[in-house]
């Protein structure tokens, strides 16, 4: 096992992991920028290191500042958390280079499911039904052909993409011919290659996601899936688990096939396998080759630790259980709570005045926030996540509810007051919404 | 505003008050109309009502108190261990009192196997080293002051 792990990143999840290594008995070592100097992990973790300024390019993606202060802390592993350099092959290769542990998957199989086009031609291959479309495009004309190809109306994605970040709708060749420059821009300007791709676009999807575990050594097992349709702007707002979308089959198949073919690949550490579905069919979108924001809604239902299980996995550890060791039991919901305006979602950066955590059963906070700290504004909004867990979705929602009242953050303006709206619409708590449901109910902004 | 006798107490005027005190942040406000006065002070420190989740302050390895930083500092620019000599057993590059140009090196910072030199910024004299030869520095740590 390890003695010492580097936590190469911020916020809430920096904060996750240095708990899932404390409760390990592993030392930790935070690297900050220099805004991060006050931050909640920083004064726990047992070491820190200021690796730069606040800005991300100089500090949080600096990969040679973040190798350094390994060397001298002599840390023998480091866990990238989420966003940042978490699906980066290059530094999850060189971290291997460097005789350090990488905590996740291998760089190859980053580097495969990293390229959106290599994934959706290696999920087919595997056997994993994806959304029609998917061949990469780099011309006006080659666009025009696939999406006739495709069928209107049609998705346009950047090919080394993610996160929900840069796609654009085209309802018609006019469209498209406005809008396809305009994406090639912001793919280029986004993730630094203007390759893109088009897929069809569904109507009234919901967004299934399913959350894998392997070892590396033949184990992998489902934590079952989660339903992200609760978005604004292709960002998640609200997770649960499980999806009031699906019936029991549905979910068994989804989830089975997810583990199915991720043991063919042999992947290894946690992984999360994203799909669209409409009319009972699944449609695989993209894979996430690390940690996620909602994985405690996963956590809350299974009893397992996912942190944990990464580190234990990257430390050469087997699994050392098997899918029908698994059992799911209730439901849980997560609130991504974020440093914005409500109803302008404008970012509210500053001073934490007053903090109370909501508590009781079945409730959990993750969240980096204290009374006096400074949100600092270079870095995204999420701020905490109120996590609830109940023997079923209506207890769950009542106590959601319960929860959010009692929740204090003053100081800055925070989505809580636009959560309590979403507990109060009767199709979230019929369960009846898609991905397009929030910003058609309650985005005047959009 | 009804008529009071000099002795009855303005109750909503004293609760209107602490509201606007709570509001702006104030901690004492004063209003006067005639020769009534009347002033409201917050009690200070002002106990917060709700639970303070302040973690346990942990000293950082090898980063000195975060005070004011005195002018002519020397900053290092990255992560690494510092050394004050160019090889183990050399003259140091410096020593406290010696002037120096701009430009001059000061001391290197081993990082990944590379040597980076850090240099006088301008002509002055060492007033203070303050790393050990071999110590990790961090980002932004202050290793000499120059005057």
């Amino acid at each position: 096992m390890f003695d010492k792990v580097l936590i190469a990143n911020r916020g809430e999840i920096a904060l996750r992991i240095h708990r899932a290594c404390r409760e390990m008995g592993i030392r930790t070592v935070a690297v900050h920028s220099t805004a991060d100097a006050n931050a909640m992990h920083v004064r726990l973790a047992d070491e820190s290191v200021c690796i730069g300024p606040a800005s991300v390019r100089e500090s949080y993606l600096n990969i040679p500042a973040i190798l350094s202060a390994a060397a001298i802390t002599g840390a023998d592993a480091i866990h990238p958390g989420l966003g940042f350099l978490a699906e980066n092959a290059e530094f999850a290769q060189i971290v291997g280079e460097h005789d350090l542990v990488f905590i996740g998957p291998s760089p190859d199989h980053i580097r495969l499911m990293g390229d959106k086009v290599a994934a959706k031609r290696t999920a087919k291959e595997l056997g994993i039904p994806v959304v029609p479309g998917g061949e990469a495009v780099t011309e006006l004309d080659q666009a025009r052909q696939e999406a006739e190809r495709v069928g209107y109306p049609i998705l346009i994605k950047a090919a080394a993409g993610g996160g929900g970040r840069g796609m654009r709708v085209a309802r018609d060749r006019g469209q498209l011919d406005t809008v396809f420059s305009i994406a090639q821009a912001e793919a280029q300007t986004f993730f630094g290659n203007g390759a893109l791709y088009l897929e069809r676009f569904l109507a009234k999807p919901r967004h299934i996601e399913v959350q894998i575990l392997g070892d590396g050594q033949g184990g992998v097992v489902h934590l079952g899936e989660r339903d992200c349709s609760l978005q604004r702007k292709h960002q998640k707002l609200l997770e649960e688990t499980p999806s009031p979308g699906l019936n029991a089959s549905e979910r068994q198949r989804i989830c089975d096939l997810a583990a199915t073919t991720m043991r063919k690949l042999g992947y290894k550490s946690a992984g999360t396998l994203e799909f669209l579905h409409e009319d009972g069919q699944f449609f695989f979108i993209e894979m996430n080759t690390r940690l996620q924001v909602e994985h405690p809604i996963s956590e809350m239902v299974t009893g397992l630790d996912i942190v944990r299980e990464q580190i234990r996995i990257a430390a050469g550890a087997a699994l050392g259980y098997r899918q029908d060791d698994i059992i799911f039991s209730g439901h849980a919901i997560e609130c991504r709570i974020n440093a914005e305006h409500p109803d302008t979602f404008a970012p509210s950066p500053g001073t934490i005045q007053r903090y109370h955590a909501p508590g009781g059963m079945g409730v959990r906070i993750d969240s980096a926030l204290y009374q006096g700290y400074i949100v600092p504004p270079h870095y995204d909004s999420l701020v905490a996540k109120l996590i609830v867990h109940g023997s079923g979705r209506n207890e769950c929602l009542m106590r959601l509810r319960r929860a959010l009242e009692e929740f204090v953050i003053s100081g800055i303006e925070t989505t809580i007051p636009l959560h309590q709206q979403i507990m109060a619409s009767n199709a979230f708590l019929n369960g009846d919404y898609d991905v397009g449901w929030f910003e058609r109910t309650f985005d005047r902004t959009s | 505003m009804t008529e009071q006798s000099d002795l009855t107490v303005d109750g909503d005027l004293v609760r209107a008050l602490a509201v606007l005190l709570d509001e702006t942040g104030l901690s004492e406000i004063e209003y006067a109309q005639g020769d009534r006065r009347i002033r409201v002070v917050r009690n200070a420190p002002s106990m917060p009502a709700v639970t303070v989740s302040m973690p346990p302050p942990t000293a950082a390895a090898g980063a000195p108190v975060a005070g004011a930083e005195p002018a002519g500092a020397v900053k290092a620019p990255m992560v690494g261990t510092a050394y004050l000599a160019p090889q183990p057993g050399a003259p140091r590059f410096v020593n406290v009192g010696d002037h120096v140009r701009e430009g001059q090196p000061l001391l290197v910072i081993e990082a990944m196997k590379v040597m980076n030199q850090i240099q006088a910024p301008r002509t002055s004299h060492v007033k203070e080293i303050l790393v050990a030869d071999g110590t990790p520095v961090e980002f932004g740590q202050v290793l000499m002051v120059l005057e």
